[in-house]
């Protein structure tokens, strides 16, 4: 494992694909957060103002790091998707798949170690948005400063991105069925659109890829509470998926 | 004794095409093993067989005396191939690259330096070793390919059309490495679709067309191109006459 490791994160590490989602999102994702709150609080009349309004879940802190929340629940899927699509995608697309055969480390392992690496890029991503919006929220003076809401709201944020972003993950299984990424990012594009459906139906807690964007907007007005079950859905469809993307990777044949 | 490689009424079809043919072939310690064939014979078939990329619909492919099917990680590990595309990831240098396929084929890591280096000036790939593979020409591609399936030493070695895109250089070059690695006892098994300077260079020479192993010939005869053309025509005409 330590050496399918070793090479899967220096390919992440030296990836364009990665760095461009990681600073796409570890920076304009707090950015957007936090003009969208600027407009919401700005007493302004225009539709966007309207909106954003709209979408406040509290004031203050609470306010700006919960705009946050809900572009990340869905920002982080797509976003994190196209890594993890790239990752196990690439391998077809750049025909470097069969170069995986006939090694002593098995492929089992070689696609464990790509979601070992990928997981850890995660929590190092959803840690960094959670940086980035603390300092660009001090920065724009957003107030009042309260030390245990701001950190209990961070830690929410963290929560939300990683839950999200682990949802991805199921985009490896997408990307090594289909022998490269474009079916991953076919697949998340409608994924987006039933997740929506779904909530608009009221079943969205039971759709596990609504489920970071229910949490976004907890405690809303209409907004059911999500059950212990429901949030149960998330790591363990991520973990149902990288157990039958390892299983793919043991049986495939190179076509 | 077991041959290091061997197959063994080898088939395998892909719907109604019938890709691999009841093959049966072996490669012995210190034997270079040359198949030539058309495009479409089934030489990178047979290749991915004999290195479980597929698996047989009926017969066995082994790699030193193991089914592949259940060959463990000490008979992947002498083991080198390299089979149409490059072990090249474009966004890491030559060197990087190397090293990950030593760490791929366990190279302990004390060593990985040294057999780095090794290869790398065997294949003449100093200069551009600290540059991204997404920079090199199709024939340093194929170099480096060739340095990343070799930097383990492998006693086993599974070649598809080794000297594709090389220069006249690299494939002499190509072709004394593989005479080196015979000497060395492994073995070595090429294809090639043309009678190449590797294929010259083989102690056998077997001639697949449509799937199937259609004849053999003499490395140390006169004319191979004429010979190894009237075998597939012979081929042709005896589907043709089976044909109803």
């Amino acid at each position: 494992m330590r050496a399918a490791y070793r090479v899967e994160i220096r390919k992440l590490l030296r990836s364009r694909v990665a760095f461009v989602a990681t600073a796409l999102m570890g920076v304009l994702l707090p950015a957007m957060g936090l003009g969208f709150y600027s407009v919401a609080v700005s007493g302004g009349t225009g539709s966007l103002a309207d909106k954003a309004a709209a979408l406040l879940t509290g004031e203050g802190w609470a306010g700006y790091l919960g705009q946050v929340d809900q572009i990340a629940a869905v920002a982080l899927f797509l976003g994190a998707g196209v890594v993890v699509a790239w990752v196990f995608g690439r391998e077809h697309t750049d025909r470097t798949f069969p170069s995986l055969f006939a090694l002593p480390v098995g492929r089992g392992t070689i696609a464990g170690a790509k979601f070992l690496v990928l997981i850890l890029w995660m929590v190092a991503l959803s840690v960094l948005i959670a940086v980035v919006a603390l300092i660009l929220g001090v920065i724009a003076g957003v107030a009042p400063w309260d030390a245990g809401v701001v950190l209990s709201e961070l830690s929410r944020l963290v929560v939300i991105s990683l839950g999200a972003a682990v949802l991805s993950l199921t985009m490896g299984l997408v990307a090594s069925m289909g022998r490269g990424y474009l079916a991953a990012i076919g697949t998340m594009s409608v994924i987006v659109a039933v997740s929506q459906i779904a909530v608009l139906f009221g079943t969205g807690g039971w759709f596990p890829f609504a489920v970071p964007g229910l949490m976004a907007v907890a405690g809303m007005e209409g907004i059911p509470a999500l059950t212990p079950i429901q949030l149960a859905l998330v790591p363990g469809l991520a973990a149902a998926s990288m157990w039958l993307t390892v299983e793919w990777w043991r049986r495939a044949e190179v076509v | 004794m077991t041959a290091p490689i061997e197959a063994t009424r080898l088939t395998r079809s892909f719907g109604a095409e019938i890709a691999v043919d009841d093959i049966d072939l072996e490669v012995g310690t210190g034997e270079i093993h040359a198949i030539v064939g058309l495009n479409g014979a089934g030489k990178t078939t047979l290749m991915r067989l004999l290195l479980g990329m597929l698996h047989p619909d009926s017969g066995i492919a082994s790699i030193l005396g193991y089914d592949t099917e259940d060959a463990t990680s000490a008979v992947w590990g002498r083991v080198g191939h390299l089979i149409e595309v490059p072990f090249a990831y474009p966004e890491l240098t030559v060197k990087e690259n190397i090293v990950a396929s030593a760490l791929l084929h366990s190279v302990p890591t004390s060593s990985i330096g040294t057999a780095v280096d090794r290869v790398v000036e065997q294949f003449e790939l100093g200069h551009w070793a600290n540059r991204r593979a997404r920079v090199l020409s199709l024939g340093n591609r194929q170099r480096l390919g060739l340095a990343s399936a070799l930097v383990h030493e492998p006693s086993v070695l599974i070649l598809d059309e080794p000297a594709n895109a090389l220069d006249p250089a690299g494939v002499v070059f190509t072709r004394d490495l593989l005479r080196q690695y015979a000497r060395e006892h492994a073995a070595v098994l090429v294809s090639s679709h043309h009678l190449d300077q590797l294929a010259r260079v083989a102690h056998t020479i077997t001639v697949m067309h449509r799937g199937r192993q259609v004849g053999m010939l003499d490395p140390a005869g006169v004319d191979l191109e004429q010979s190894f053309f009237e075998i597939v025509h012979r081929s042709d005409m005896a589907i043709r006459e089976a044909q109803p």
